[in-house]
């Protein structure tokens, strides 16, 4: 009996809706990996304009790494190049 | 010697003939100072996400070149002064790549529809 019920503990909630309680943490919200580092990731440019906008609030404000899962050093590239287009008027 | 790209932004109400003489204005600058001029693209008029000085749209040119520090000062000196110019930017690169183009593909699926 021990052996069934510790099996059911360990199972992960896939449906955010089948958490135990609220502060349990939710693992299909976020992917792990980074969107823009690996082999096929698309180029950082401030003339790629598609793939900023994808980076970017309603309010034209920078969205934090937490939300998008970036790596730490392609955000920071990703700040640099969203400043050089917002100079340009591009964004 | 390193690799450098500017853009230039062009106020709206300027005729074309102008528009070539701006162009020209640059490339020569670029030439006389001892750099090399890799590309030169033109990304027509495009409208800003904000306004700037009360303008809604501008003509946008895209340098790519090789230079010393020597032509950048002039570069930024001559536009600074420029009255035509709304901004410029300049980026340096340990690589060019020619081959992809953001904005003229735009252009060209636009007329098709």
């Amino acid at each position: 009996m021990k052996r069934k019920n510790n099996k059911k503990f360990n199972k992960r909630p896939q449906n955010p809706l089948n958490k135990l309680s609220l502060f349990q943490k939710s693992d299909s919200r976020f992917s792990k990996n980074c969107p823009l580092s690996g082999k096929d990731a698309p180029i950082v440019d401030y003339k790629n304009i598609k793939l900023l906008r994808r980076y970017i609030s309603d309010t034209d404000k920078i969205m934090p790494s937490r939300i998008t899962s970036v790596s730490q050093n392609k955000q920071r590239k990703l700040t640099s190049e969203i400043k050089k287009a917002k100079i340009l008027g591009l964004i | 010697m390193s690799f450098y790209e500017h853009t230039i932004i062009a106020k709206q109400d300027i005729s074309t003939p102008e528009l070539e003489k701006i162009e020209k204005k640059y490339k020569d600058i670029i030439t006389d100072t001892a750099g090399e001029i890799i590309k030169v693209e033109k990304w027509g008029l495009l409208s800003f996400a904000k306004k700037i000085k009360t303008y809604n749209k501008g003509f946008y040119i895209h340098y790519k070149f090789k230079a010393e520090n020597k032509t950048l000062e002039e570069i930024k000196k001559n536009s600074i002064i420029d009255n035509s110019l709304l901004r410029y930017l300049t980026v340096k690169y340990k690589k060019l790549d020619t081959e992809t183009e953001y904005f003229g593909e735009k252009e060209s699926n636009e007329k098709k529809k």
